[in-house]
């Protein structure tokens, strides 16, 4: 089926979606990839009419979308937000709670007690919760917006599941994402853009993660994707931070990893209570805790400063952004229309450029394109070199492992104690489960 | 500008909607547009009316931009204009520039009482504020038919006051005072390191907070400044124009200061146009009640319409932002 007709969309100067045309069939699995603001999401917002085009046909159809940012209301429960779609009649406590169960148990996705509000739940959950939600609805296509970038491995299976079982009741799904192994382990047929353009859209038999990067980044030869392992732990030196059994030191690394909404937010939280001088913040949830969308990014970049003058704070957002490689027009451009990987350069920038003793870093490339992950990575190991103590929580596994000096496992708000990452990478998945 | 094109077709759309209920009541549309006008910019008395009025209006006006610039629902400008008229009472035998100062302090220290009432219980200022407006107005009431009735006991009212603004060209020295006020609040909020945190904190107070903004003290830093401004506006509408206390001497300022600072998009530089505006719309309706025996009221239903149109574009904008 038929869904966008040489579609173009500008943003100002620049081109999101430039004149693709896009279809789909019933059943059919497609992986859309590329880098931050190579137009995936925008694509795809054309399509279910979220957004308008400035040329071009767009058939409608019935879509329910999964966005990368919740679409929840935080102070009702599971129950009441499901409820939301229904249009008309009454509504009791029991009714829409049974009614909710039923379309949770419908949709193979595990959810329990209905009853709690969408605001306590994890980030996992919520991300559940919106895929509830978007299957509820029965759609023709299911647009999936890096779903798995909230989600624990083991959540990420679960979800690979329900796409299968979806696929095979005839829904076609299209799933955004710039994780290239995980795009060949479920799409049938991978679609890459780049600035604003299909540049390929293959079937995905044969295919490697090796080449699909390469045209996701136009590198001749890439060495995309690799996470190379930190050269050798720093001899343990001064102690920066000390709280319960986690302990930063200077020039270290240490991760938290766990599946998300087990107490990692409460010890970032607790650091911050501490109100520490020379502490920074990358935090995990860019829009609502790192940006400022109205402000610019010399604003943003700013933020916090002992002092702020706004002609030296231009000229200096001027460097970041190059020193950074932030893809904007100018230093008074509004945070809120950069792309994803974009706005996470400048909460780095603003959190780096004040070299903090300590850092913590919750989640810091989640939805970022390979290059920028690339990007976030060196600048932390840099920090690191220049003696700052680094925490990281993170739920990507590979990206702990890789960057880490120690690494402690939390389950149930209770901290493991410290391992090297190699005894992480094997005890990971039992500590993780709480079973060891 | 997209936002000035906004509020200019706002205002029009409240002329347009006041001469039609004009019409509405028998009177000829465009002979109350003609009263209006003439009341208005008519004629010099005319434009001095308006820009006294606009006075308390513009400093009520930065009173709320400020506050939700910071996040904060101060709706209680009311309230801390009758204090800072009461503190500048009181002073007023010190001179000029001590009875401003009292002024802008009581209504700084009140406006407190709600930012305190938010640290200690997180009580809401939308309601604390506009709880204390009736505070003020009681207390109000309570000194100009007690303590501080004139001396005769004719009125409830005050004496007059000790103290008096210089004019300038037929306008009393508040509407310099009122224009530097608009200019310090922009210079404020736009050009230094305060005005960065508390936009900062009235955008988005959890990043502000991870950004290491102390946000619960610049709340309590805006409100005050907030207060101040409104305080010192009650200073100058009592050493300016009513030069004596009684029970309805706010007479809706502080209310009408929402209006000024939505109409100017909380813009400090916007709200000098806001608050002329609204300063007009104001004298002009006094013409109609004395030429037309409409009533002046008429000018409130042209506040509420151009409230009512700002918010219902300004959420039409955000919506195709968005």
């Amino acid at each position: 089926m038929l869904l966008l007709d040489h579609v173009t969309r500008r943003f100002g100067s620049l081109v999101a979606v430039d004149d693709v045309t896009f279809a789909i069939d019933p059943g059919e699995i497609v992986g859309l990839v590329g880098e931050n603001g190579a137009g995936k999401s925008t694509l795809m917002r054309i399509a279910a009419g979220e957004t308008s085009a400035d040329a071009g046909t767009i058939r409608t159809r019935s879509i329910g979308f999964v966005h990368q940012h919740f679409a929840l209301v935080p102070r009702f429960t599971i129950a009441e937000n499901l409820a939301l779609r229904r249009r008309f009649g009454l509504v009791s406590k029991k009714r829409i709670e049974r009614l909710a169960e039923e379309t949770i148990a419908a949709s193979g996705i595990e959810l329990t007690r209905v009853d709690r509000l969408a605001a306590d739940l994890s980030v996992g959950e919520k991300a559940k919760l919106e895929l509830i939600k978007a299957i509820a609805t029965k759609p023709e296509l299911l647009v999936l917006d890096e779903p798995t970038s909230v989600l624990t491995p083991i959540e990420s299976a679960e979800l690979f599941g329900v796409i299968r079982r979806l696929a095979a009741t005839g829904t076609a799904i299209v799933f955004i994402s710039h994780k290239v192994p995980e795009v060949l382990a479920i799409a049938q047929r991978i679609v890459v853009m780049r600035r604003g353009r299909i540049v390929e859209d293959r079937m995905a038999g044969g295919r490697t993660a090796e080449d699909i990067a390469r045209a996701m980044l136009n590198l001749s030869d890439s060495h995309a994707g690799e996470l190379t392992r930190r050269a050798g732990a720093p001899a343990a030196t001064q102690t920066l931070l000390h709280l319960d059994n986690l302990t930063l030191r200077a020039s270290e690394i240490v991760a938290i990893i766990g599946v998300s909404g087990n107490g990692q937010s409460a010890i970032v939280e607790a650091i911050h209570a501490l109100h520490l001088e020379g502490a920074a913040f990358i935090p995990e949830d860019r829009t609502r805790d790192a940006l400022v969308a109205e402000m610019t990014i010399a604003e943003n970049l700013a933020l916090g400063a002992p002092r702020w003058n706004r002609s030296e704070a231009g000229t200096a957002a001027v460097e970041l952004i190059r020193r950074y490689g932030i893809r904007a027009r100018g230093p008074n451009q509004l945070a809120a229309e950069l792309s994803g990987g974009n706005q996470q350069k400048v909460v780095l920038a603003r959190a780096l450029e004040r070299n903090p003793e300590i850092i913590i870093a919750s989640e810091p490339t989640r939805g970022l394109d390979i290059e920028s992950t690339r990007f976030v990575h060196e600048r932390l190991r840099d920090a690191a070199a220049n003696g700052a103590a680094i925490l990281l929580t993170t739920s990507d596994l590979d990206e702990a492992f890789a960057l880490s000096d120690r690494v402690h496992v939390i389950y149930r708000g209770e901290l493991s104690a410290s391992l090297t990452p190699e005894e992480a990478e094997r005890q990971a998945g039992a500590l993780m489960a709480g079973i060891a | 500008m997209k936002q000035i094109a906004l509020a200019a077709l706002a205002a029009f759309i409240a002329i347009a909607l006041l001469a039609l209920a004009a019409g509405a009541f028998g009177h000829s549309p465009s002979a109350v547009l003609a009263i209006l006008f003439e009341g208005s910019v008519g004629s010099s008395f005319a434009v001095r009316e308006t820009i006294i009025k606009s006075i308390p209006l513009l400093l009520t006006g930065l009173c709320v931009v400020i506050a939700f610039r910071a996040g904060v629902w101060n709706i209680g400008a009311e309230g801390q204009f009758i204090v800072g008229g009461l503190a500048a009472m009181l002073a007023a035998r010190y001179g000029v520039a001590a009875s401003f100062l009292a002024a802008a302090i009581a209504g700084a220290l009140w406006a407190s009482i709600a930012s305190l009432m938010r640290l200690w219980r997180g009580a809401p200022e939308v309601l604390t504020t506009i709880l204390l407006n009736f505070i003020a107005i009681h207390l109000l009431g309570w000194c100009v038919n007690g303590p501080l009735r004139e001396a005769s006991g004719r009125y409830p009212q005050t004496d007059l006051a000790m103290a008096t603004l210089p004019r300038l060209g037929g306008v009393h020295f508040g509407s310099v005072l009122a224009l530097i006020a608009a200019i310090v609040s922009w210079w404020m909020l736009y050009r230094t390191t305060e005005g960065l945190r508390l936009r900062a904190t009235g955008f988005n107070p959890a990043a502000a907070k991870f950004a290491g903004i102390n946000v619960a003290a610049q709340i309590v830093r805006a409100m005050a400044y907030s207060g101040a401004l409104a305080g010192l506006a009650g200073g100058i509408e009592l050493l300016g124009v009513t030069h004596r206390l009684f029970e309805r001497f706010a007479s809706g300022y502080g209310y009408a200061g929402i209006a000024v600072a939505l109409l100017a998009q909380l813009h400090p530089i916007a709200a000098i146009a806001a608050a002329l505006f609204f300063g007009a719309l104001s004298s002009g309706a006094g013409e109609l009640q004395r030429s037309a025996n409409i009533s002046a009221t008429i000018a409130t239903f042209g506040q509420a319409v151009v409230l009512l149109a700002v918010v219902a574009f300004t959420s039409r904008w955000r919506k195709r932002d968005a």
